[in-house]
């Protein structure tokens, strides 16, 4: 398909300003783009979070114990990620640890809202983009060509729900789940209902790879008419997992620097500020973060960089040819998106894995007394590293603090897309492909606007 | 076909992701406009307008009136639409107080005083509490509302034995303890408020062992009348079935997580309107 050319500007006078805003669509949240250009050179370009969710507020007086209830509506998208991060904040606070089936029950569940956000965003936000329409629900009606499209839109709603049933086995509901309470788990899962989900994943793990493998070659198509992955300079990467087998449950933090190799910082949730700048930014209800003045990047780029190796069939062969064909770290914007799938497979591979083992018999909470303190919690969201952090006076949360992994892709999304507008803006005229250009770039970092809007 | 469109305005778009689950509308609906999953600039004319979301900042409201023009049916969809929702928690005079500081931003849309209802800008043709909505609800809504069975409160679909000589001493609150299968909660000490919570969505959380916080807000019986109301029956319940002094109920009724629900009817845009018809209630 050849670039269309959108507009020639009017003649160009002495300092001709212009300002294109893009509202955007199939992201979570309310947000635009908004790129300054002056006699055809980019000034800026700023993405705007334009709604605010203000949580650190509404939080404040509220008893510390019902934390885990109220913060998951945050965000619906990331509601199960909030809820695990709010337990563990709590007991932290409280100095207790759950016992071990309690644990795996929570990995499940973050293993659960991995799926349920990966096929989200591959399948319904981002495969539109590749295949030129406007939502995957339109994906029968046009004449595209033939099996690796049919049913689409119903084969991606399946393996999406095999997601939401996951949540909803290990954590009650799969929006705002219940099941993580501090000290552990309501309760196991009976091996009958863990057979059950083995067997609905054994058939999603199979649409989920053919649909991934689609993507893979439209993503391939897409590149080779763009001429370019995306291309951007190296940056810092953020992520709370790594090694093999990746426990989203989240430890520590972990930073790979620009130069790539090894990890250039460790450090648990409570040192974050050691590491990271979080500055405001006056055009936009979300802040922003940096390390040592450097660019940030957190989500699934992350991980695959820092990933040696998932330690499961499907998913390790994929990720083995990603860092085969892009190397390690990648750095493209559009390998985000590729990522995702990969992180899309592990998640249904390791949640087999998990529930062919026992998960009742065993004790899934352990009894505790509340006190006031601080505390920390952090677990690999689908987005990044998500930290909750309370300090609890009187039984209160006095001051409750969201460290959002959206927040710490906002300068990196800003520079991605700076460089997807100079490509397509030239002092006589701006491509109309800047328009598509803005929707992959913002995309590819799968941002959540509900999430990155708490103070 | 039908046409559906979905505005979501000030929320968090688990409503949303709860349609996603409830796909068998692909057959029947046309989604025309649903900025989550489909790229479009405005809502088009269609036949049933679903509304999540409060309305916080003047962009909500201008999206809000002017979608509503194009839609036969307006129907609101979860706590926040129904009542502005879980942004209206926390210390009055320090969200006064963030209002003010955030009021005149530049280039950001303009925060309300508070998180709206949609009706108090908009009339509304059915309400669907819910925090969120089950799938099942959604199909309800988009396929025939009345024919939706559902019993009266959630007590009644949680399938929990209520046990008459069983009577807790105190409160354990919502999470504190282990929970006993099969059991009331209540029996077992815990805030549960599903025996006066609208039914229809089958009971989710008591069976997961999570007290009902009452998302779905009340049943019939009391949706017309004062929170107070619904407040003192609850009191009742708890009065009846366990043996915890007064101020210990009491208190633990007062919560942020029940506050979020609760009064998601009656004291929803000031006190100053009539109150919803439950007829016009899912």
């Amino acid at each position: 398909m050849p670039a269309a050319t959108a507009f020639r500007g009017p003649k160009r006078k002495c300092c001709e300003m212009m300002t294109l805003t893009f509202p955007l669509s199939r992201i979570e949240g309310h947000a635009r783009v908004v790129v300054d250009v002056r006699d055809g050179i980019v000034q800026s370009a700023k993405f705007q979070a334009t709604e605010f969710r203000g949580f650190e507020y509404l939080v404040k007086g509220a008893p510390a114990g019902q934390m885990p209830v109220i913060v998951p509506r945050i965000c619906g998208v990331c509601s199960t990620a909030h809820h695990v991060a709010s337990v563990k904040a709590l007991e932290d606070a409280y100095g207790i640890t759950p016992p071990p089936l309690a644990l795996t029950i929570r990995e499940l569940l973050m293993l659960g809202q991995l799926l349920q956000n990966q096929a989200t965003s591959l399948f319904i936000f981002t495969m539109p983009d590749r295949l030129g329409v406007d939502s995957i629900f339109d994906v029968n009606e046009t004449e595209l060509d033939g099996d690796a499209l049919a049913g689409m839109a119903a084969r991606a709603l399946q393996v999406r729900q095999a997601g939401t049933h996951l949540i909803t086995l290990a954590g009650g509901q799969f929006i705002h789940p219940v099941k993580a309470v501090v000290g552990g788990v309501t309760g196991g899962i009976s091996a009958e209902a863990a057979a059950a989900m083995r067997s609905e994943l054994a058939d999603a793990l199979l649409v989920a790879c053919a649909l991934f493998d689609a993507y893979w070659g439209y993503s391939l198509a897409l590149s080779a008419r763009l001429g370019t992955w995306g291309d951007d300079a190296p940056a810092c990467y953020l992520t709370a997992v790594s090694g093999t087998r990746p426990n989203y449950y989240g430890d520590f933090l972990r930073l790979m620097g620009c130069e790539g190799g090894d990890v250039c910082a460790q450090f648990p949730a409570c040192e974050y500020r050691v590491f990271l700048t979080v500055e405001e930014a006056e055009y936009s209800y979300a802040a922003q973060t940096s390390f040592q003045g450097h660019v940030l990047r957190a989500n699934s780029l992350a991980r695959a960089n820092l990933v040696d190796s998932l330690g499961t069939p499907c998913a390790n062969e994929y990720l083995q040819r990603f860092h085969r064909e892009f190397g390690q770290p990648a750095h493209a914007i559009l390998l985000y998106d590729l990522a995702r799938g990969i992180e899309l497979v592990y998640a249904i591979e390791r949640a087999m894995e998990i529930l062919a083992g026992p998960l009742e018999g065993a004790e899934t909470r352990i009894p505790y007394t509340p006190r006031d303190g601080e505390g920390y919690g952090l677990v690999e969201a689908p987005r990044g590293p998500l930290i909750h952090h309370y300090r609890i006076e009187n039984s209160l949360i006095a001051q409750a603090e969201f460290v959002i992994p959206t927040v710490h892709n906002v300068l990196a999304i800003e520079r991605a897309l700076r460089v997807a507008a100079e490509r397509y803006i030239t002092p006589d005229r701006a491509n109309l492909e800047l328009e598509r250009a803005v929707g992959r770039v913002v995309r590819a970092f799968d941002p959540c606007i509900a999430c990155a809007t708490q103070h | 076909m039908k046409r559906f469109a979905v505005l979501q305005l000030s929320g968090c778009a688990g409503c949303e992701v709860a349609l996603l689950n409830a796909e068998a509308w692909v057959a029947q609906y046309k989604l025309v406009y649903m900025p989550l999953v489909v790229s479009a600039e405005d809502v088009p004319e269609v036949d049933v307008l679903l509304i999540s979301g409060g309305v916080r900042t003047d962009e909500d409201l201008y999206k809000l009136r002017r979608a509503v023009k194009n839609a036969q049916q307006v129907v609101a969809v979860g706590t926040c639409a129904i009542s502005g929702g879980v942004a209206n928690l926390g210390d009055r005079d320090e969200v006064r107080a963030l209002f003010l500081a955030e009021r005149d931003r530049p280039h950001v849309p303009r925060l309300l005083s508070k998180s709206h209802p949609v009706d108090a800008f908009v009339a509304v043709d059915l309400y669907v509490p819910g925090c969120p909505p089950t799938a099942e609800l959604f199909m309800a809504v988009l396929t025939n509302p009345r024919d939706f069975q559902a019993s009266k409160v959630v007590c009644q679909e949680c399938g929990r034995q209520k046990l008459k000589d069983v009577k807790p001493a105190h409160l354990l609150g919502f999470q504190q303890g282990e929970v006993l299968p099969d059991v009331c909660l209540i029996n077992q000490g815990y805030l549960c408020v599903g025996s006066s919570t609208r039914g229809g969505c089958r009971a989710p959380c008591p069976r997961a062992g999570h007290p009902c916080v009452g998302c779905r807000g009340p049943s019939d019986v009391f949706i017309e009348k004062e929170s107070d109301v619904w407040f003192k029956s609850i009191k009742r319940v708890f009065a009846s079935m366990t043996d915890a002094p007064e101020s210990e109920i009491e208190q633990g009724l007062r919560s942020p997580q029940l506050a979020m629900f609760l009064f998601q009817f009656s004291d929803y845009a000031g006190g100053d309107r009539l109150p919803r018809p439950k007829e016009k209630v899912l």
